[in-house]
């Protein structure tokens, strides 16, 4: 690569018109994508940012006159704040869940795994891109009042009415969350996993440590950025879902997802809707933030 | 592990079989009457036709758009080459609950009325990243010299490019392209809050789970759970191919 470059430096001496075509090469390449995202995501979200701090006219209208009462409202409100702290903290819960139970699987899969290997990491990706929305409601089958377990314990007699708290409920919720964010944090925390040279298990193991020993002082350190990403790829991924608290959840747990998309569908308030959103990806930003510094901070 | 993630969707499966509405074990037969019934519903034929079209429209633009600034990413040192390269992952350090409520919004202050155009914008912005990684990832290691070679014995710039680096990096583009198609496949989050009249499947199967029990959702799910499975397989072929 650097030997191509000098070659390519000593035969085409790049003079001022041939960097300025260089410049045009690269705008050409790169602009296409740069104006995909800019016009349908950046814009998009610099203008819900300016909404956020107008008023609200009535369904669907916004007036444009500056305010902060949105925020005020988001932060002040106790029922958001009851929500706010059922849904991040049931999705914190779900993302602790993920990479504790994703941790022996990566560790089977990256060190005790031979010829498996490929077909362990090949099912997780096949579960990964198995349908979110028929994983839901595959979970709705089997924990619904007519679902296969209530059934099941209907007709061996254990129970006479169908168990309700099983649908709708936070438990529903977790569960599948777990079902559908646990792959992710197996592939993360494996290829984190792979970097460890096995030799230093090894040795680790002739030096006399046990094995509970070894992976607290040398697997999990050494994966830690692993864990981190996971964890906080789910916690955001989850927080922010209201498909899954909507179809599983009942109305004992609405997120602040579904406040948001209520503000927006039903309701028609787009400012406070947009003020709510920001106060979560506030939120997102600085969990990512303080996990990442401790993480630094530990390798100190 | 394995039993905890593949279960749920064997029930499905089993029981898109089923030959009553049901959900109950003792199995009272094999049928494919919820087949059928999907497939002579109009609702569902539409959807799967939107579905496609949104997917593939999307696929299309995405491969040329992210093709194009992988190649100059990786190829061009420029000014601000980091910046572009944070740009393209960004999209996916994002819920789609705020993309769709982003977009949304947008449209409804240009006046741009919903339909399956809006949700094809949503879902091109969502599967950048993806295929940009992929590309990225392949380019990054493209042996030059042979683009070197193919200069040296006087091809121009496109000659090169498409007799000696596209057919190399074309079993990326493909798998790349086949990730992106089955994202766009499933995506729910963007499209509710993107979608005009017209339903695309994962709506149509979101709306019919959260109003009725359907037994016929189980055999919907089936497909859009083959539809899917072929593409992982097709881009795991793909991949053993490469590494030949």
């Amino acid at each position: 690569m650097t030997a191509t470059a000098v070659a390519r430096e000593r035969l085409v001496p790049i003079g001022f018109s041939a960097r300025r075509r260089q410049r045009l090469v690269v705008a050409l390449l790169v602009g296409p994508a740069v104006l995909v995202v800019a016009g349908a995501l950046l814009v998009p979200a610099a203008n819900l940012f300016v909404q956020s701090f107008m008023e609200s006219g009535g369904y669907g209208q916004v007036t444009y006159h500056f305010t902060l009462s949105n925020y005020t409202d988001a932060l002040r409100d106790p029922v958001y704040r009851t929500v706010a702290w059922h849904s991040f903290g049931l999705g914190a819960l779900s993302a602790l869940i993920c990479v504790v139970a994703g941790y022996p699987a990566a560790y089977y899969i990256t060190f005790k795994l031979r010829r498996g290997r490929t077909l362990a990491l090949f099912l997780v990706v096949v579960s990964l891109f198995t349908s979110y929305l028929v994983r839901l409601y595959a979970w709705d089958t089997i924990l619904g009042s007519h679902g296969v377990i209530n059934t099941a314990l209907i007709h061996l007699g254990i129970v006479k009415e169908p168990l309700l708290f099983l649908l709708f409920s936070r438990t529903a919720v977790l569960i599948a969350w777990v079902n559908v964010f646990l792959p992710y944090s197996i592939l993360m925390l494996t290829s984190s996993m792979q970097n460890i040279r096995p030799d230093l298990l090894e040795n680790a193991r002739d030096l006399g440590t046990g094995p509970l020993r070894t992976f607290t002082r040398v697997v999990l350190p050494l994966s830690m950025p692993g864990a981190v990403a996971a964890f906080t790829y789910t916690f955001i991924l989850t927080s922010g879902d209201y498909i899954t608290p909507a179809l599983l959840g009942g109305t004992s747990s609405t997120s602040l997802a579904n406040i948001v998309s209520d503000e927006f569908v039903a309701l028609g308030n787009r400012p406070a809707g947009a003020a709510i959103s920001f106060v979560m990806l506030t939120i997102f930003f600085l969990v990512y933030l303080v996990l990442t510094r401790l993480e630094k901070l530990r390798g100190i | 592990m394995f039993v905890f993630l593949f279960a749920p969707i064997a029930i499905v499966v089993l029981f898109s079989f089923n030959k009553t509405a049901s959900l109950t074990f003792p199995f009272h037969g094999w049928s494919l009457r919820w087949y059928r019934a999907v497939f002579s519903s109009p609702l569902y034929r539409d959807a799967i036709v939107a579905s496609l079209r949104v997917a593939l429209i999307t696929v299309l633009v995405v491969v040329v758009v992210g093709t194009l600034a992988g190649i100059g990413v990786t190829r061009h040192d420029f000014r601000g080459r980091g910046l572009v390269r944070f740009f393209m992952l960004f999209p996916a350090a994002l819920p789609g609950l705020f993309l769709g409520i982003a977009l949304l919004s947008f449209f409804v202050q240009t006046k741009v009325s919903l339909s399956l155009w809006t949700v094809t914008v949503g879902h091109l912005v969502y599967v950048v990243p993806y295929f940009f990684l992929v590309v990225v990832s392949r380019l990054q290691r493209f042996d030059y010299l042979l683009e070197e070679a193919a200069r040296d014995l006087g091809a121009g710039p496109f000659a090169t490019f498409r007799r000696v680096t596209l057919p190399l990096i074309a079993p990326s583009l493909i798998a790349g392209a086949l990730v992106v198609f089955s994202l766009s496949w499933d995506e729910v989050f963007i499209t509710f809050f993107t979608i005009g009249a017209q339903n695309t499947l994962p709506l149509v199967i979101y709306s019919t789970v959260k109003q009725s029990v359907d037994p016929s959702v189980n055999a919907i799910s089936t497909l859009l759970l083959a539809g899917s499975l072929v593409f992982v397989l097709s881009v795991r072929r793909l991949v053993a191919d490469l590494q030949q």
